[in-house]
């Protein structure tokens, strides 16, 4: 069985966000909910500035606070390590939107993309209504929405339940990448089974010194990062007292 | 909205010593489960195994063109049924290398718009204004284009066709069917471009230097300094997504400065920023090109060298012309003595604000990377007054270490072979011909507009002038007008005036995908096609030392009533045409034959259809071939979706540009050449042509790339700031601002918030003006105010204000505006810049334009 994991290349990654938008895209996720998402930071005074960018996404933890905490094992693990929910046992509690040290589980409190379901146009006659858009291009609640992703999930999640990035098991399981790594426009994703010494991941994790999110929970993230965001030349120097 | 989104980077990272040991400790448990996981039974292998099902995915990807931004990337489009689902490059591209940008995807919530125009619409309500609603009514095709053709033959009629005027935004190449052909065929000058609203002065630098009137490529593969001026690749134009798939590698092999008055993306991801004063880039300029000089860092092998070892550029010490043996390039020796051998670091760093050290860091890791140093120039130093002499200045430096069409360089077009459409003069009548030669409505060419595009005196477009000329009927009123994917009452500075010329025109038709404010003041609206799934079409652009041509091509169901801008609807107007006795028009399209079959198109698809065919017949037809990529045919060129050229013929230019000396000029005869014809036909002086230009050179200044104080509206005393205008990474040209996702993204932009329009202030200025981030406030310049919301950030300029551009709209859509119609959801820069021009490129300035005052509201 391959154990999943993903190495972020912070070099590569030039914080354009294209994983987090072909994430939405991919799992139909509603606005304001990011599974895939990042951190960002502005460090320094000026001239002496720094931006800094961490994507973020689920880290599929190998001991994971939201399995651990919820009381109806809808959020489970799978076998490659894969972190796994499952809405129809969710009763909607968000103990793992609470226990999950890392945000990136979200709670759907609307009936999603109301925007979507609209029924007036915006000038009468001339245009569509965005539900009509829907209706006409034949998609599911979003005209683009992506059927591949209902072959393990529902499609669109009801209100009521919790939702979050799964690596994309509906895809690795047809031997297909998560769409964010196939999406990066960077290359600065990396997936693929660590317990292979012989992958790309793994390569990766023998040759720069990884970190990962808040380590020291001990929650064993999955995704791990390597190099740094910034990795500008400076005039060497000793510096003074 | 998740609260633990705002937690800081810094908090996530753990403690080193700790996560070291954790990290040890998580491998071995890791090890663990693997090997746990090994012995596991097959039916425990459950959900994300990997399985035998042998489908892949339940569409097909069918390539297609994206013109979010002028990357013009080759795609692949997810169809699933006749639905579009999702957007990546198209990996047979050597241009876009397979990578799709963040704003590509966008153009899915474009595409399926509820906002979209389904059907023809027109005007009920006669009075125009900005408060007036426009009482739009759905009518068909038929009584659309009935309408259309009854205004051109009004004209006709009268002998007044060059009172029609074609407004064009974005194109593809089917462009000359509509926008030059149909134009001269009806009988008009006036067809006007959008081209000096984006970058023609950044043009003007390569052109007066080395004969180039285009966008270079930059081999950034093979350089080892890109120094970049107020452009920013990572997030806008050019060649966003080919940038961004090999930028961690360039950074890996180059040094990388941005020259940039705000923390842009790009310079996010640079090894040196550098904050100048807006409007001062050449003073920066001159002094590397007077550092590279003075130390000795210029390239022998395409400038030449001193005939003795013993002479050297001294600063501030004139040099003797005979004393250097000059080789691809014309007039190194003038250009110091005339310029650069005042213009120290010292000077500059005055200038610029920037410290002296780090202008002679940059100079030098720059001049001792030669020829693989990239001084790579663009809008932001030349889109303002006196920007056609920064342009020069900036790329003058690609001259001087060599790296003018060189390995790690900056680098022309490769050639390609597309075919032009046939010529229309023999469908052009008396009546045509004897419109077409009346002046131009934007008043090219007259004393205070040069607009010296390829060396010719008025011949590039003045796009935002051709406001004034409908304003004020100089030099004739203009009676039908027809603009196509342009915005002009948003994307021209001051859009007031376009507001008022628009409604002077008793009768305006637009084809648009929205009802933009542009539409607002139009009579018909046409409901046109989305360029990356629902037309044919074809563009070219250039990367990586290739250059590709990439389709278009219908691949979902249309689900409104749309027509494509560039073919179909041409076609259908020449049809109407005909029928009222004026049958050239569609006499010359039945010209665009098969070239497989030879059969003359009969219906607005199969035109379309051959018009490409005709156009690309090189790429494909093998008994055509001429070079590049190979195909088996039409269908197999159509499958792939993009040609791609030879590689990039390194240094075969040397000696051989397209200047008046065939060399690389410091000293631009050609230049000298363009004005003093300019001077001629107005009967003065050069001299007075730039003063009238707003420019204060005199003399032989004039021909060479020098420094000069920018032109700048506002006093310091009322406006004490300088405004920055900036893009953002998910404008697709300002069409993207009714999709959710620009907003719920927002932030990607260093700097920009969600679900917001920031002005982004210097947290010193700020505390001073009493601002906090979050404060509505008002930003006031000498023509005009706009309101949004205050960002104190670091990353930008004391002195300076930043704001992206792309939200300020008032119509376009329900997201687009904060009410259709009557409220613009945040501020649109153009309200703030005023009208002005580099005049000598014809471009509109956005960059160094204006001073501006902030207030809190």
């Amino acid at each position: 069985m391959p154990q999943y994991a993903m190495v972020i290349d912070l070099q590569r990654c030039v914080g354009c966000g294209a994983c987090s938008i072909a994430c939405r895209n991919e799992n139909n996720v509603p606005d304001g909910i990011y599974w895939s998402d990042k951190m960002t930071e502005t460090v320094g005074t000026f001239p002496d500035v720094r931006f800094h960018y961490i994507p973020t996404l689920c880290n599929h933890c190998e001991n994971a606070p939201c399995v651990r905490g919820c009381p109806t094992g809808a959020m489970y693990k799978l076998d490659n390590g894969i972190t796994m929910h499952d809405p129809d046992k969710c009763i909607g509690c968000k103990y793992c939107e609470f226990n999950c040290p890392y945000g990136v589980i979200y709670f759907n409190w609307q009936t999603p993309h109301p925007f979507w379901r609209e029924t007036t146009p915006l000038i009468e006659g001339c245009t569509l209504a965005a539900s009509e858009v829907t209706k006409k291009a034949g998609g599911n609640t979003l005209p683009y929405a992506n059927p591949d992703r209902e072959e393990t999930l529902p499609g669109i999640r009801p209100k009521g339940v919790v939702e979050k990035c799964t690596f994309c098991d509906h895809r690795v399981k047809k031997n297909l990448l998560p769409y964010c790594v196939e999406a990066c426009p960077a290359n600065a994703r990396i997936f693929g089974d660590i317990s292979d010494p012989k992958s790309k991941v793994s390569k990766l994790l023998g040759k720069f010194r990884p970190f990962r999110l808040k380590e020291h929970l001990g929650t064993n993230p999955r995704v791990y990062y390597i190099r740094g965001y910034n990795p500008a030349q400076y005039e060497a120097s000793k510096g003074d007292v | 909205m998740n609260i633990h989104k705002k937690n800081l980077i810094s908090k996530m990272i753990s403690d080193l010593k700790v996560s070291r040991r954790r990290f040890l400790k998580a491998s071995a448990a890791g090890g663990a489960l693997f090997a746990s996981g090994v012995g596991l039974k097959p039916q425990f292998t459950a959900l994300a195994a990997t399985d035998q099902t042998p489908s892949q995915e339940a569409g097909q990807w069918m390539a297609g063109t994206c013109q979010g931004c002028t990357s013009w990337c080759a795609k692949q489009v997810y169809v699933v049924g006749d639905r579009a689902v999702k957007i990546r490059g198209n990996p047979h591209s050597k241009v876009s290398l397979g990578a799709s940008c963040v704003k590509s995807h966008l153009a899915l919530q474009q595409v399926y718009d509820p906002d979209r125009l389904k059907t023809p619409m027109k005007r009920t309500n006669p009075k125009k204004g900005r408060h007036e609603d426009p009482g739009f009514v759905p009518i068909s095709w038929d009584e659309a284009l009935d309408t259309l053709a009854d205004k051109i033959m009004a004209l006709r009629e009268t002998n007044e066709t060059h009172k029609y005027m074609l407004m064009r935004g974005r194109y593809t190449y089917m462009r000359d069917i509509l926008y030059d052909r149909m134009t001269k065929i009806i009988g008009s000058p006036n067809n006007i471009s959008h081209s000096a609203i984006c970058a023609e002065a950044e043009k003007f630098g390569s052109y007066y230097t080395e004969g180039l009137w285009g966008y270079r490529q930059y081999d950034v593969q093979n350089a080892r300094y890109v120094l970049i001026w107020g452009a920013d690749p990572l997030a806008a134009n050019r060649q966003v997504s080919s940038y961004t798939r090999i930028w961690g590698d360039v950074l890996g092999r180059a040094q990388v400065a941005v020259v940039e008055p705000r923390l842009s993306a790009t310079a996010t991801k640079a090894d040196e920023w550098l904050p100048v004063k807006p409007g001062q880039d050449s003073a920066l300029a001159l002094a590397i090109a007077h550092l590279i000089l003075t130390h000795g860092l210029w390239s022998r092998e395409f400038v030449g060298d001193f005939k003795e070892t013993t002479h050297r550029f001294i600063p501030g010490q004139r040099v003797d012309e005979a004393h250097f043996q000059e080789r691809h390039t014309h007039g190194v020796v003038a250009w110091w003595n005339l310029e650069v051998k005042d213009r120290t670091p010292e000077w500059a760093a005055e200038k610029t604000g920037l410290p002296v050290e780090q202008i002679k860091r940059v100079a030098l890791d720059f001049g001792h990377a030669a020829p693989r140093a990239i001084s790579w120039v663009g809008g932001g130093p030349c889109m303002q007054v006196r920007g056609g002499y920064s342009s020069m200045a900036c790329h003058a430096l690609n001259g001087l270490v060599g790296a003018c069409d060189n390995e790690g360089g900056t680098l022309a077009s490769n050639k390609e072979y597309t075919k032009k459409f046939p010529k229309p003069d023999a469908f052009m009548d008396e009546i045509a011909k004897k419109g077409k030669k009346h002046e131009k409505i934007d008043q090219r060419g007259r004393l205070e507009f040069p607009a010296l595009k390829s060396g010719k005196p008025g011949s590039a477009v003045l796009t935002n002038n051709a406001a004034e000329g409908i304003l004020h009927e100089d030099p004739y009123d203009i009676k039908v007008a027809l603009g196509y994917m342009n915005n002009f009452a948003f994307s021209c500075t001051q859009p007031e005036r376009w507001e008022q010329a628009l409604s002077k025109i008793p009768f305006v038709a637009h084809l648009t995908t929205n009802a933009s404010e542009f539409s607002w003041f139009s009579d018909l609206l046409l409901p046109n096609t989305h360029h990356l799934f629902e037309k044919y079409g074809y563009v070219k652009s250039i990367a990586n030392g290739y250059r590709h041509v990439t389709l278009m091509q219908p691949i979902i169901k249309r689900i409104g009533d749309y027509k494509s801008d560039e073919t179909e609807v041409p076609w259908l107007l020449a049809e109407k045409l005909a029928q009222r006795g004026f049958p050239n028009l569609l006499d010359h399209y039945k010209t665009y034959k098969d070239p497989e079959t030879g059969k003359a198109p009969t219906n607005e698809m199969e035109f379309s259809l051959y018009a490409l065919k005709y156009a690309t017949q090189a790429l494909w037809d093998p008994s055509e071939y001429k070079g590049g990529d190979r195909f088996n045919g039409w269908e197999d060129f159509l499958k792939t979706g993009v040609w791609n050229s030879d590689p990039y013929p390194y240094r075969k230019r040397w000696g051989k540009m397209k200047t008046q000396t065939g060399k690389f000029e410091f000293y631009s005869v050609t230049l000298k050449k363009a004005l003093e014809k300019h001077a001629k036909k107005h009967t003065t002086t050069v001299d007075n042509v730039l003063k009238v230009c707003h420019y204060e050179v005199k003399g032989e200044r004039a021909f060479i790339p020098h420094h000069e104080d920018p032109y700048i509206a506002g006093d310091k005393a009322d406006y004490p700031f300088l405004f920055v205008d900036h893009k953002s990474r998910l404008n697709r040209e300002g069409r993207s601002a009714n999709c959710t996702w620009y907003y719920d993204f927002k932030d990607l932009d260093p700097g920009d918030e969600n679900w917001d329009d920031v002005a982004k202030i210097n947290p010193a200025d700020a505390t001073s003006l009493g601002i906090k981030s979050g404060d509505p406030i008002r930003i006031t310049s000498p023509i005009g105010q706009i309101e949004c919301t205050a960002k104190l950030w670091e990353g930008i300029r004391p002195g300076t204000v930043a704001k992206c551009y792309g939200q300020g709209h008032w119509a376009y859509g329900r997201i687009a505006a904060k009410e259709f119609g009557k409220t613009p959801r945040g501020g649109n820069n153009n309200d703030l810049i005023p009208v002005e021009y580099d005049r000598l490129s014809g471009s509109t300035v956005r960059h160094a334009g204006t001073r501006v005052k902030i207030e809190k509201i």
